[in-house]
């Protein structure tokens, strides 16, 4: 369902924002631009995500729609969960929606609470409005992600879009209406469905199909590819919903690659078939494709087409927005997300410099006190050895000639010999935190600490107090 | 981990000594120290040997080089910053020693079993130090405490032990339970428990080994019961 908010990404944002406002003055002192130091947040916020030590690091919610169509492994199991409350962090458009729930007739409307943290799981049936107002029919069970610089990318689909959108704006008229309905289709037997065809997914690992589908008012412009949603009833709650016309409002899903898995919902193999199609062309679909986009729908309309005399056997009825202008709303955006994988970090994260030292350095300083892990240490051990140096060895050499006894026999430490356990395991996991206290019994230690962050396993967590104990 | 024990070595009507490092597993002190002496094969059979357990040696050395300790418990490994006092402890694992570093160069070892112990782990911290990066010389090593302890094959009565060695025995039960006895040229010190346990200090193995000897007959004549 909803994934926990966790403290992370939203303290992280505040460090950032902090940050950013606060170098805001003397970057205009220096005379830098204020682009640059918009910059510098992209790229910072980039990097978090990134690094992917924070799940679900949300943007501020200025971008609430660049999120990304993901589909869960398990979604069958997850089908109906009508009776969740979520509000889609729209900008401004914060809809609160009742939940009405209702087993049977699988209609509820969902509200997301404002500022929920990604990912997001929707569950199938619901149609979503972003805060630009687009209704997103969601006929699969979908995880709702943030795209990673997204929003950049959009910035030329978003226009494409725009301008078809245009003519549709005029169009609408009352359906100003906040409430997004749900269907949840009884799609169990659909999701069962292996994708047929070997096309590419929206998520490698996830083969499930994605169904969102944006009704327009004006135009059924469905960016649905496995639009065999039968139950999808196109009816607007307050004005019927004209047939389709083959929509020059493309519906622009960035970098989708999924293949559509036929929801054969309806008996109808007719849109199997379609679908077939469209999957094939999905499967050619490139990443940033507006193509794409228009592709999809013509093949989506003609879906369309077929569905809109099918609205019979389903339960619910849909709530079709109109569709306003821009469509950052449905990225998709798994190949990018894929494509970020590729890129090989040199920073940050995945610094050369040991970060164990870093985070033991200065700035630590000022904490009351700072903390590694044992690990660390461990690992210090045996980074250390590659310090120091055999220089100083050759220099007692020469001197200690006669007095060995006397002086420094430490002249070659070869006999000396290092630790035999300087590595007793790599690791990069950091603490840094304050401390309560600490005590040590022989061997065992206890720690108290309090107020500090950590990443461990590659993933950043906070705690305001944590207990601990340790054999060394 | 085995017992390292040396060959018994005869004191008197029958009395072997012995002085085992619990931890060292090679050969012990004491047969690098003294020359092996085989026990003859005529011994009667209710010779008595004693262990003697050495369980700390401290030692001492320099490193004649001024140390940044802000440095060492930086980058160090297993240490521990205490600025209050103005030291780092630094542990090792290998000879389980602990050593107190200060700032002036001085460092003191402690927790070692054996004497080679003590060196070997000095040696090591002064390597540790040197890869740091400072410049160590390893100088004016020094044992300077033994502890041992021993357990007499009988309980002791201590009044009648400190009134028969009035003046180098002291005995106070209301503070301590043991008496102490010094014996001034070897500067060691042993306090013995009425149980039959005591525990000798003093600056090196050897020394200690002589001080149990020394007083063992004045043991054995205030013996309580035979256990």
């Amino acid at each position: 369902m909803l994934s926990n908010s966790s403290p992370v990404p939203k303290l992280y944002i505040s460090v950032i924002d902090d940050v950013i406002e606060s170098m805001r003055e003397v970057f205009l002192d220096e005379g830098v631009e204020e682009r640059v130091l918009e910059e510098l947040r992209q790229l910072w916020e980039s990097k978090v995500m990134q690094s992917k030590a924070v799940e679900g690091f949300m943007k501020d919610t200025l971008n609430p729609s660049n999120f990304v169509l993901q589909l869960p492994t398990n979604y069958a199991q997850t089908l109906r969960k009508p009776t969740a409350s979520i509000v889609i962090p729209a900008g401004q458009n914060l809809h609160n929606f009742t939940a009405k729930a209702n087993s049977s007739s699988t209609l509820a409307t969902f509200s997301l609470p404002p500022g929920v943290s990604y990912p997001v799981q929707i569950p199938a049936g619901v149609t979503l409005q972003t805060s630009s107002g687009h209704l997103y029919k969601v006929n699969v069970p979908v995880m709702v992600t943030q795209a990673p610089g997204s929003h950049r990318v959009l910035s030329q689909p978003i226009q494409h879009v725009l301008e078809q959108r245009e003519p549709v704006a005029h169009q609408e008229t009352t359906t100003n209406s906040t409430v997004l309905q749900t269907i949840a289709p009884p799609v169990n037997d659909l999701y069962n469905h292996p994708p047929a065809p070997t096309g590419p997914v929206i998520q490698p690992t996830e083969p499930q199909p994605v169904a969102c589908q944006q009704l327009g008012q004006g135009q059924c412009t469905s960016t649905e590819l496995p639009a065999v949603q039968p139950p999808v009833v196109q009816k607007l709650l307050h004005s019927q919903l004209p047939p389709e016309s083959p929509s020059d409002s493309p519906f622009t899903l960035e970098g989708i690659d999924f293949s559509p898995q036929p929801l054969d919902m309806s008996p109808t193999s007719s849109f199997v078939g379609q679908l077939t199609g469209l999957q094939e062309k999905a499967g050619q679909m490139q990443v940033l494709g507006s193509e794409f986009g228009g592709r999809e729908e013509e093949d989506m309309n003609n879906a369309e087409m077929g569905t809109l005399p099918k609205v019979t056997e389903n339960t619910g009825a849909v709530n079709l927005e109109h569709s306003e202008d821009s469509v950052k709303a449905a990225l998709m955006k798994a190949v990018s997300y894929n494509d970020l994988l590729d890129i090989v970090q040199l920073d940050g994260v995945c610094d050369s410099s040991s970060e164990e030292e870093q985070a033991a350095g200065g700035p630590e300083d000022d904490f009351l006190g700072m903390i590694n892990a044992e690990a660390l240490r461990a690992l210090q051990e045996g980074d250390g050895s590659s310090d120091g140096g055999s220089s100083n060895s050759n220099n007692s050499d020469v001197e200690d000639v006669m007095p060995e006894e006397e002086e420094d026999p430490l002249n070659s430490g070869d006999d000396v010999s290092e630790q035999d356990i300087p590595d007793l395991f790599e690791t990069d996991n950091v603490v840094v935190c304050q401390y309560d206290k600490i005590h040590r019994s022989k061997n065992r230690w206890k720690f108290y600490l309090k107020d500090g962050v950590m990443c461990f396993g590659g993933k950043d967590y906070v705690f305001s107090k944590a207990v601990g104990e340790a054999e060394w | 981990m085995s017992a390292a024990e040396g060959p018994l070595r005869h004191m008197c009507d029958g009395l072997f000594l012995r002085c085992v490092s619990v931890s060292t597993p090679s050969v012990s002190w004491y047969e690098s120290v003294r020359p092996r002496k085989t026990p003859s094969p005529m011994e009667p059979n209710n010779d008595v040997a004693l262990d003697i357990i050495i369980t700390n040696v401290v030692a001492v050395f320099r490193t004649r080089c001024h140390l940044n300790l802000r440095t060492i418990a930086r980058e160090g490994s297993n240490v521990i910053y205490k600025p209050e006092v103005g030291k780092v402890l630094m542990k090792l694992r290998k000879p389980r020693i602990t050593a107190s570093i200060w700032s002036s160069g001085k460092i003191i070892c402690t927790g070692a079993t054996s004497e080679e112990e003590a060196k070997l782990g000095a040696r090591r911290l002064a390597r540790c130090l040197q890869k740091l990066g400072f410049k160590v010389k390893f100088t004016d090593y020094k044992v300077v405490n033994v502890l041992a302890v021993c357990t007499m094959p009988f309980q002791i009565q201590l009044i009648e032990f400190t009134k028969n060695n009035r003046p180098i025995a002291s005995y106070e039960p209301e503070l301590h339970p043991a008496a102490s006895y010094r014996i001034k040229n070897l500067k060691a010190t042993v306090q013995i428990f009425s149980t039959g346990s005591i525990t000798v200090t003093g600056p090196n193995v050897q020394f200690v080994a002589t001080a149990v000897e020394q007083i063992y007959p004045l043991l054995f004549e205030c013996k309580m019961a035979a256990r």
